[in-house]
């Protein structure tokens, strides 16, 4: 072994990362080479260094706490929305029946094919309220705060395979804030993000079947609004706490405007 | 289904690795507040995608949304900030020769030391951590950090090189 070589597998050395051949080789040059010790030595120095436990950070008690709260949150959250086996009163049966009726007809409605697998059922809309909801949770709203559509629109570009339409609804009373990277049954999406009073609007935006134009549908899951439509080759969801009317206004202008 | 029962496994497997996730991401992000929205953000996320978890290993597949959430926030702030990406490829191994020795740095304090690392690109300082500072193995890193072995390899030697070259210099200045 030389010391080029030495040098390039000091690193896996004494990461214990080297097979034991290969080990023992370079174990054979750092004893026989003083050219080489002071490498092995500012390895050590620096492991030795690094070691030092002060370096940890301590997570802060509030940040558990905070976590386990949303985790309960996000899980009861889902739990309502996919009906509980256990520990079901008497009188919530005919409601859960209703219920599982509604989801039939919303599925057999919804159910002709974008993004909705037959499999999936309603977890689609439960995914785009959870992922507006975590939007807001974790103050992680926006990646690219603009509120100019050609900001936001090249922003996409190279992030996504496909170039979202981005649109402006001040004059309408829907802003514009910025948008960023989202993921919607296991795929990558283009969240825009629009404010309306004090609402926030997340507008998510995949690509469907090429010049695929589809109307309005609405749903509704926690007090969340979510309408769903296909333009051009494109599906929509949109998510918020504003009312229905105003949601719909705002899903009137985008496919009014294109 | 994310119900009871879900969660709290979901809890027993994921909430011992707070204290791995909340170091890299505050290694990462470089800064308390950011890293606490992270790694929340990482538990939303990888709550959400548990049932589609496979593998066996939970502390490479968290880190690594951990990992990927932190690069998403970082890579919004670096296209505002214009920030210069490190060359992977054209990269020299540096003349071992010169090394001066180590007993230079031996008694660098914990700040100095946790300065120098967040001077590090961002690639480095996490090969660096996640080797380091978390214990991971080569294969994990590739896991968590998306890249090939050699790649890890490679990173780490950089890393390690001018972290220690950082120190000497601060010796210099007399900032150890």
């Amino acid at each position: 072994m030389n010391c080029q070589e030495c040098h390039d597998f000091i690193d896996p050395y004494i990461d214990n990362e080297l097979d034991v051949a290969a080990a023992i080789l370079v174990k054979q040059h750092l004893r026989d080479c003083s050219h080489c010790q002071p490498l092995l030595e500012s390895r050590k120095a620096l492991r030795a260094l690094l070691n030092n436990p002060q370096l940890q950070f301590e997570v802060p008690d509030s940040l558990r706490r905070k976590i386990q709260s949303a985790l309960r949150t996000a899980a009861s959250s889902a739990k309502h929305q996919s009906g509980r086996r256990s520990f079901i009163p008497w009188f919530s049966i005919p409601l859960a029946l209703a219920a599982a009726f509604t989801i039939v007809l919303g599925l057999v409605f919804l159910n002709q094919g974008g993004m909705l697998a037959p499999s999936r059922g309603n977890a689609l809309v439960e995914e785009v309220v959870s992922g507006h909801v975590r939007s807001l949770l974790a103050t992680h709203l926006l990646d690219v705060p603009s509120t100019d559509q050609h900001t936001v629109k090249p922003w996409f570009d190279g992030k996504l395979k496909f170039s979202p339409p981005v649109q402006d609804f001040t004059t309408h009373g829907f802003r514009l804030i910025g948008g960023r990277l989202d993921y919607i049954n296991g795929r990558e999406v283009a969240a825009l993000v629009y404010q309306r009073n004090k609402h926030i609007i997340n507008l998510f935006i995949s690509p469907s079947e090429a010049g695929r134009t589809e109307a309005v549908q609405s749903f509704e899951k926690d007090g969340y609004n979510v309408l769903h439509w296909d333009r051009d080759g494109f599906e929509f969801w949109a998510v918020s706490d504003v009312n229905a009317g105003d949601l719909r206004a705002f899903a009137d202008l985008e496919m009014r405007q294109a | 289904m994310n119900d009871e029962h879900t969660r709290a496994r979901f809890e027993t497997l994921m909430l011992p690795l707070m204290n791995d996730a909340y170091n890299l991401a505050r290694w990462l992000m470089r800064n308390q507040e950011d890293a606490e929205d992270m790694v929340q953000e990482s538990y939303l996320k990888a709550f959400r995608f548990f049932a589609s978890f496979q593998g066996t290993n939970c502390r490479a597949w968290f880190l690594q949304i951990v990992r990927n959430t932190c690069y998403t926030a970082l890579g919004a702030r670096k296209l505002r900030q214009k920030e210069v990406p490190i060359d992977e490829e054209n990269y020299e191994i540096e003349d071992p020769s010169p090394l001066p020795p180590a007993s230079l740095i031996k008694k660098a304090t914990v700040e100095a030391v946790r300065q120098a690392i967040e001077a590090l690109p961002v690639d480095f300082r996490e090969a660096l951590v996640l080797r380091e500072l978390q214990g991971l193995s080569y294969k994990e890193i590739s896991e968590v950090s998306g890249i090939p072995l050699g790649t890890v390899m490679s990173r780490l030697a950089r890393g390690r090189h001018q972290l220690y070259l950082m120190l000497l210099e601060r010796k210099e200045h007399g900032q150890l």
